[in-house]
């Protein structure tokens, strides 16, 4: 019993830690965030708004932000019972107290959930599409290697990771891939990879040794729902090379590519993939649709993203968001300004892209929180 | 080796003129080995361009996926894309090219194809699904999801395939409806023994009963009457027009079964044989669904109001992905022939 209110002791003081280990649970715990709760900051001034008069942001957070204020201030009265010369009151007081900051860290986690929006697309599939950029042959081999790091992030969060497109180069890189991700939450995770990577390391076909520097860029396209976007039939065009002649039993073609437009917005989508042509039709078509979803949420998110230093969608594609140092073994997202070293096993796609993939999701909340706070409310 | 390569080297006289790779093949084997597999495409690319083999680069870039263990060249992992070849492979390519030249089917050629997500066996002279088939499959399976679900005490549809082939059509239905049953027919000993081989490859032979019977014979319908009535007729006929059968390309005349495509003079023979057998077996609104000539539809249309007796009505027409007329929906609007229903015993597969 007392070991057990300890450990809540614990870990609840270590969660109002301002410096420590950087660790997986989203959202509440990292530092900015804990700065935000801060006595007289912006947030603070702002839930006392709403617990007061406010409503403005519902009624649940209102609720939230009062039961919030009555705690605290149940705990500063009962701290003052810590001196008490009565070692019974004592004992008593130091339990509520931990109980009490325990109730405060889920209050805070709670209110954190209310002010940031979940994005619409968060729960949907995603298309993920990598393009070799400047850098030649050294550039298609990184992205090679970054296809590879992604496949196993996949495996590693026991997603389905379905290749859509392949387009390799000739010494064994990769000009540019596409693929169907699909599992819990893995539009959540991946989105902040989207932007462009760079590369610092000396090239394999590099003869005088010389660090060569070389990009390549990463697009995460949500893949939307039979409800999220509806496509009529008529605006598409279908080629095939089994278009002219009998087709049917006449012919016996083996090229089984499938390409298809969009006619208003001469958006294109292709596949060459499988040997079956209605398996390419579907792949095709799986492209199309996340290409025409992401042109459609684009306005929006564009809106709604412009002032953050994390971009998810075509804005954020330009931005260079991440340096692999191979000769410093060190992986830094500019974004957070985060280091990591150890780039073999951040490549192998486990536990450390996770670690960044899980600071980036709690630095967008901090900013989404920031942003929700400043809002007239 | 020694054999393919004196074959080889008759065969191919373009390159080794030009003093490609294969002008010093002979004398410097190993050389060869160090061809990559982007290099081995192009090679037998060119041989066949030069030969005026059809679907020359595709030809060349399946027979050398498949070798390395890939569906198609696009889906090869990158590092196999320079990786030299072992000597077995490349006597592998050596050989399947060689077939091609001969302007054997890519299909025949690997032994094997891909039909609505199934890996199936595929061997001459048993007609190749066509991608357009695909497409009736997907009605078909679109028409069942709309129907009611409470059918019979089974469960599932009981389906009659006329013409199974490799068993394309049968086997994609059964893996896709897996309360259904089927009965496959085919008049080829090949296409029965290649339809049995599929359907145990994948798994499916519980649910499928395979009858070697030729549907244009009198009275073959009788039959198939102890198997009961049945929901569904699905059929990719010989549909060909008799005087179109000599324009075919080489691939499927020389090596494709001509009964599985020349559907005699207007391509009805096999047609009108089997609407007359599916309006003896069928239950009442029953459907057929129809792989046609896209000259059919209008064909078929007259000659089913010229035979009420038939109790046969042209639902719907549907065009293929290339805009043609290729799919029809039948559906048999009056009772059922020579006995009510209730006189027939059900299906029972073992």
């Amino acid at each position: 019993m007392l070991t057990g209110l300890l450990w809540a002791a614990a870990r609840c003081l270590w969660s109002r830690g301002a410096t420590g280990p950087a660790r997986r649970s989203l959202s509440y715990g990292s530092p900015p965030l804990e700065e935000l709760f801060a006595r007289g900051g912006p947030l603070r001034t702002f839930l006392e708004r709403q617990a007061g008069q406010g409503q403005a942001r519902g009624p649940e957070l209102a609720a939230v932000a009062r039961l919030l204020s009555e705690k605290e201030q149940e705990l500063r009265e009962t701290e003052g019972l810590l001196q008490d010369e009565n070692e019974d009151l004592r004992k008593l007081a130091e339990n509520e107290v931990t109980l009490c900051q325990k109730e405060i860290t889920q209050l805070k986690h709670q209110i954190i959930l209310l002010l940031v929006p979940s994005e619409e697309t968060d729960e949907n599939d995603l298309i993920l599409e990598v393009t070799a950029g400047v850098g030649g042959q050294e550039a298609m081999l990184f992205t090679s290697e970054m296809f590879e790091m992604y496949r196993q992030y996949a495996a590693f969060k026991r997603w389905q990771f379905e290749p859509l497109e392949y387009v390799s180069s000739e010494l064994g890189g990769l000009r540019h891939a596409s693929v169907s991700i699909g599992g819990a939450d893995a539009y959540k995770h991946m989105k902040f990879e989207g932007g462009v990577h760079r590369v610092q390391r000396i090239p394999k076909t590099e003869k005088q040794g010389r660090i060569h520097t070389s990009t390549m860029t990463v697009a995460i396209l949500p893949q939307p729902t039979e409800i999220n976007l509806v496509i009529n039939p008529k605006d598409l065009r279908i080629d095939t090379k089994r278009a002219s002649g009998a087709g049917g039993q006449h012919v016996n073609t083996t090229d089984s590519a499938v390409r298809i437009v969009h006619l208003p917005t001469g958006v294109v989508s292709e596949c060459q993939q499988e040997r079956s042509q209605l398996q390419n039709r579907e792949k095709a078509m799986k492209r199309l649709r996340a290409k025409l979803y992401s042109m459609h949420l684009e306005e929006e998110t564009s809106k709604r993203y412009n002032a953050r230093k994390i971009q998810i969608g075509t804005k954020g594609r330009s931005e260079k968001i991440r340096t692999y140092n191979f000769p410093q073994n060190r992986v830094t997202d500019h974004r957070i300004n985060k280091s990591l070293h150890d780039l073999e096993t951040f490549m192998q796609g486990e536990d450390l892209l996770d670690e960044l993939v899980q600071s980036l999701a709690e630095y967008s909340n901090y900013e989404a929180l920031v942003e929700a706070i400043s809002q007239k409310a | 080796m020694k054999v393919w390569g004196r074959i080889l080297w008759t065969l191919l006289p373009g390159p080794r003129r030009k003093g490609g790779i294969w002008g010093s093949w002979a004398p410097h084997a190993p050389l060869v080995r160090l061809m990559s597999a982007t290099e081995l495409v192009s090679h037998w690319a060119a041989v066949f361009e030069e030969k005026g083999i059809p679907e020359a680069r595709e030809s060349s870039e399946y027979i050398v996926a498949h070798v390395l263990g890939a569906q198609t060249f696009q889906s090869l992992r990158p590092a196999l894309w320079t990786q030299s070849l072992t000597p077995q492979q490349l006597q592998c390519v050596q050989e399947m090219s060689s077939h091609r030249l001969q302007r054997m089917p890519v299909q025949y050629i690997l032994g094997e194809w891909d039909f609505q997500g199934l890996n199936l066996k595929m061997a001459p002279p048993v007609f190749i699904p066509r991608p357009e088939t695909e497409e009736l499959v997907d009605w078909v399976l679109e028409e069942e999801a709309q129907r009611p679900c409470a059918l019979d005490a089974q469960g599932g549809p009981l389906i009659l395939e006329i013409g199974c082939g490799s068993g394309a059509i049968a086997l994609s239905l059964l893996s896709q409806l897996p309360q259904s049953r089927i009965i496959a027919v085919d008049k080829a000993e090949a296409a029965i023994c290649l339809t049995h081989e599929n359907a145990h490859r994948l798994q499916l032979q519980d649910r499928i009963r395979i009858v070697l019977l030729d549907v244009t014979l009198e009275r073959s319908w009788a039959h198939l009457l102890p198997w009961g009535p049945v929901d569904l007729v699905v059929s990719n006929p010989p549909y060909i027009f008799h005087q179109d059968m000599e324009h075919l390309a080489p691939e499927i005349l020389s090596y494709e079964d001509p009964a599985a495509l020349d559907g005699g003079k207007e391509g009805m023979n096999v047609i009108i044989h089997i609407l007359a057998l599916a309006s003896r077996l069928l239950k009442n609104s029953g459907s057929i669904f129809l792989e046609v000539d896209p000259r059919h539809p209008g064909l078929v249309g007259s000659w089913l109001r010229s035979q009420p007796d038939l109790h046969l009505e042209l639902m719907a027409v549907r065009k293929d992905f290339c805009g043609r007329p290729r799919f029809m929906h039948i559906r048999k609007s009056g009772p059922q022939f020579d006995s009510p229903e209730n006189a027939w015993p059900g299906l029972q597969l073992a």
